[in-house]
């Protein structure tokens, strides 16, 4: 007997490679599954679909909704008041967090500031928002301002504190000045935790605009949930989930695109 | 093609009597460097060798004007004139490679012709040549991370030369090289310093290094960093590995060791003392 080998490498020329093993039809497979067994139990349970809808149901819910439904008008709402906020955070945040990481006057000021506000809820602002803000775009802009700028401020400074000070030297002894030492060393050194951080920011950004459509608005995704759990249409519901999953899924995969291009040099 | 007839080194760097205390709220302040009295002749190659801690890197900083000494000065003087003038253009060699990893190889060449406002194509064409003089032609477009720790020095020395520096700082360049890679990179560096013409000032721990690139070899003391000696060394140029086998550079060895060995010692007495306190 051979002893056990527990090395990838090792274990593959032993087992013959099968078509399952591929990780997208494991994972779309087991989506598929989950659906097929979903639709199934609700037919045969014959559960009222106020609710547990049928998947197919569902998606007739969802086709209708963009078709005549002005979902579509929804869902623009709702993208259109997480970036507005969340470009400003990546602008005021990354700007912000290089001032704090390269001055301790800063730094001691906003320390204060960030140890008090990072860690409350953001929700909790919302009434106090729409008492100052009103509930149309300036409250939604600073909510998804406010959701995204604490994690990419706090990110910001983190990476530009960890840039090695020997890359510093080596661009002073090469003649640059203190901005291209800012622009050309401390920014890009700390790219991949900047990028965390707006990675953290929008999904902040999104949870919060969502939520606070659901509190005040008459448009957007939120106030669509809304509005259609208050008249039981489970279908309606299900299917602004759907898009919701969406958008992250889309939100995810295209963040990770910009981070490979970004990040080529950290690959070996 | 580094060397620039135009801009033939002529200036010297005088220490004059440099000392520098690190004060700091918590600890005794540091002497790091004591009355310091040095000459750096232009179109040299100047040793700085020494035990750990004799602040052979720090005197390098103030050359560079990265540090200030607390006492005495640092002059430039031009050798024509015997005037006063001010820092000439320097570059620096890391120990620790300083390359910048999200920069190609070029990239990383070109970046301080770049902040200088050089126009791309000709600090592209200045940039091919310095990497093909570190043998380094075909890497251009790769990043520091693909490369080995000797192939990243030598972009390190082509970064520095690209430049074409009056003086030359080379800070314990090879210090993270193993012992094949730095004999071949000190012989290439020997070459490279040779047809450059340029002056440079050397930081080393190895004797063998300061002999095969200096034409004066400094030999420094234990804290505080005082000069204990001031070595010519004669042997002829080009020298290669095999100057290793003359006579006179076995004499020269013995003479820095023996000095060395005695500093090393007190070196590490200073430095037990310390961490018992």
């Amino acid at each position: 007997m051979t002893p056990l080998v527990e090395s990838d490498d090792a274990d593959v020329p032993h087992r013959p490679w099968v078509w399952y093993d591929d990780p997208r039809v494991l994972g779309w497979g087991s989506v598929a599954l989950v659906i097929l067994v979903w639709e199934m139990s609700a037919r045969i349970s014959g559960v009222s679909p106020l609710y547990l809808p049928r998947p197919t149901q569902i998606i007739v819910a969802l086709i209708e909704m963009f078709r005549a439904g002005g979902l579509i008008i929804d869902l623009g709402w709702t993208l259109w008041r997480i970036f507005a906020g969340f470009g400003v955070a990546v602008v005021v945040g990354t700007a912000l967090g290089i001032w704090i990481a390269t001055s301790p006057r800063v730094r001691a000021i906003a320390d204060m500031f960030i140890a008090m506000l990072y860690p409350l809820p953001k929700v909790t602002l919302i009434p106090l928002l729409v008492i100052w803000l009103g509930t149309g775009g300036p409250f939604m802009l600073t909510i998804s301002f406010l959701g995204a700028i604490f994690p990419i401020v706090i990110n910001t400074v983190l990476g530009v504190r960890q840039c090695d000070p020997g890359l510093v030297l080596a661009a002073r002894d090469l003649g640059a000045t203190p901005q291209q030492i800012v622009r050309r060393v401390l920014l890009p050194s700390a790219i991949p935790s900047i990028f965390a951080g707006i990675r953290l920011g929008l999904g902040v950004s999104i949870i919060l605009v969502v939520a606070a459509e659901m509190v005040v608005g008459k448009l957007g995704l939120g106030a669509r949930l809304y509005l259609s759990g208050q008249i039981l249409e489970t279908e309606q519901v299900f299917a602004v989930l759907i898009v919701l999953a969406t958008l992250g899924i889309v939100v995810t995969k295209l963040q990770d695109f910009i981070d490979l291009k970004l990040g080529r040099w950290r690959l070996s | 093609m580094l060397a620039d007839a135009s801009r033939a080194p002529n200036v010297a760097i005088e220490f004059e009597g440099v000392g520098l205390t690190f004060t700091s709220q918590s600890d005794a302040p540091t002497v790091a460097l004591k009355d310091v009295h040095c000459r750096i002749e232009p179109g040299k190659v100047t040793a700085l060798i020494g035990p750990s801690g004799c602040g052979k890197s720090t005197l390098l900083q103030i050359a560079r004007g990265f540090l200030d000494p607390t006492r005495g000065r640092l002059r430039f003087v031009e050798i024509a004139s015997g005037k006063a003038t001010g820092r000439p253009a320097m570059a620096t060699v890391w120990q620790a490679f300083n390359l910048f990893p999200w920069l190609t190889v070029i990239e990383n060449v070109a970046f301080g012709l770049e902040l200088a406002g050089v126009r791309r194509a000709e600090r592209e064409t200045r940039a091919r040549k310095a990497i093909a003089a570190v043998d380094l032609s075909g890497f251009e477009n790769r990043f520091p991370r693909q490369l080995s720790g000797g192939m990243r020095q030598r972009v390190g020395i082509a970064r520095a030369l690209v430049m074409q520096p009056e003086v030359l700082l080379l800070d314990e360049p090879f210090g993270a090289l193993d012992a094949q890679t730095r004999l071949v990179l000190q012989e290439q560096l020997a070459r490279l310093v040779e047809t450059s013409g340029t002056t440079a000032i050397l930081v080393t721990h190895s004797i063998e290094e300061a002999i095969l690139l200096a034409d004066k070899i400094v030999v420094m003391t234990a804290r505080p960093g005082r000069i204990a000696e001031v070595i010519d060394v004669h042997l002829p140029r080009p020298r290669t590995f095999a100057t290793t086998h003359e006579p006179e550079y076995a004499a020269l060895f013995d003479r820095i060791y023996g000095m060395l060995r005695d500093e090393v010692m007190r070196a590490m007495i200073i430095e037990s003392e310390g961490l018992k306190a």
